[in-house]
């Protein structure tokens, strides 16, 4: 009856339900900022990244990060093109470059009590040059790793 | 030549006889335990077994399943088994808004042995195994999801997306006969995963015939079993 009792505790203690949503469920692509010389650069402007919502109006990705070495952008769930703004600026200048990444998108499903998600597989991008000299697709695969570097960042080398 | 005491000589022979006489079965005896070997024979019949926590749970609940089984009765004693279920799922989560749909049969096979010293007496309790399996396909939706920075609305949808599960059951069962070939009993199941298939898009919620999808799961069934 003892042995019974303890197998029947363990039963209930091990099938307790649990939820088991992850616990990085950022999607986003990472970048790291480069010098012309392939060494990570601190940039030394301020920048803002914007895009534009559906209404029109702007809304901020990243805000005002000084010092950036690496970022992270969020993905638009299914658009298959994501239009981005780069707004570098300092007490002297203000510089903008756009860039635009198109994209496949990949619904992902872990439990009902997660909320969903998009995967994505970057497929073509551009950029303009105005303060941006490169930009270098490392990794076309976005999911909830935050350890995948996705895009170089190469500044204007005549500013750095 | 070396003379050995008079007590060794007598001793051993003695012993040998005991031994002899302990060993040996008189035919008195050998009657006796001929009348006491069980009589009953090897094959035994069928009985048919219906699951009423996965009904219960299927038709009170947001998931599910029908589950009956076909055993067969080998000397009280082995019972060779096929289990045959539909489950079925249709459930959204009120937080998250995700819907979640799939129906889909599947079916189990194993064995079960009777652990208890009276094997032919009202009461059985039964340690088994099973290999099981499902295709089932599984459509998951999130109407009106809300992209949270372009703020457009969509439909999240994966559509009748083809999946399949094969896992393992380790069980013990009791049963208690109740009147005449009815019995009723109870199972706790260990699940756990050997194979599955489901894309490239995550994992399901509910596989049918394994219950919440994860490695390995312990569930619980209460049968009323019909001898055949």
């Amino acid at each position: 009856m003892r042995k019974l009792f303890l197998f029947l505790s363990a039963v209930l203690v091990i099938s307790c339900s649990s939820v088991d949503c992850p616990f990085k469920n950022m999607v986003r692509t990472y970048y790291n900022v480069y010098d012309h010389k392939g060494a990570l650069l601190q940039l030394p402007d301020t920048l803002t990244i914007f895009t534009k919502r559906v209404d029109g109006s702007d809304t901020i990705l990243l805000n005002c990060g000084i010092g950036l070495q690496t970022f992270g952008l969020p993905v638009s769930y299914t658009r298959t093109e994501d239009t981005l703004y780069f707004h570098f600026y300092n007490n002297d200048y203000n510089v903008y470059d756009t860039v635009w990444i198109k994209k496949e998108n990949y619904p992902h499903f872990e439990s009902m009590e997660c909320k969903v998600a998009y995967f994505h597989k970057l497929t073509e991008y551009s950029y303009t040059t105005n303060c941006i000299d490169s930009l270098i697709l490392k990794n076309d695969k976005v999911d909830y790793d935050d350890q995948t570097t996705h895009f170089y960042l190469y500044p204007d080398t005549i500013r750095y | 030549m070396i003379r050995r005491p008079i007590s060794t000589s007598i001793r051993t022979p003695f012993v040998i006889s005991l031994l002899l006489l302990l060993t040996a079965t008189p035919a008195s005896a050998q009657k006796v335990y001929a009348e006491e070997k069980d009589s009953i024979p090897f094959f035994r019949g069928f009985y048919v077994s219906f699951d009423l926590v996965g009904a219960g749970m299927a038709m009170f609940t947001d998931y599910g399943q029908y589950e009956g089984s076909l055993h067969v009765n080998l000397h009280d004693t082995w019972f060779p088994v096929v289990e045959l279920g539909l489950g079925r799922a249709n459930s959204t989560e009120e937080v998250t808004g995700n819907h979640y749909e799939t129906k889909a049969p599947y079916f189990k096979v194993g064995v079960d042995k009777n652990l208890i010293g009276n094997k032919h007496g009202p009461y059985r309790v039964l340690a088994g195994l099973r290999y099981a399996f499902t295709s089932y396909k599984a459509t998951i939706t999130r109407p009106n999801l809300i992209d949270p920075f372009w703020l457009y609305l969509d439909d999240y949808e994966i559509i009748d997306a083809s999946c399949k599960m094969h896992w393992m059951e380790a069980l013990v069962a009791l049963d208690a006969k109740i009147w005449g070939p009815l019995h009723l009993g109870w199972s706790v199941r260990y699940k756990f995963r050997i194979f599955h298939k489901e894309g490239d898009f995550g994992q399901t919620w509910y596989v049918p015939g394994f219950g919440i999808n994860s490695n390995s799961r312990f569930d619980a069934t209460f049968n009323v079993i019909v001898d055949i």
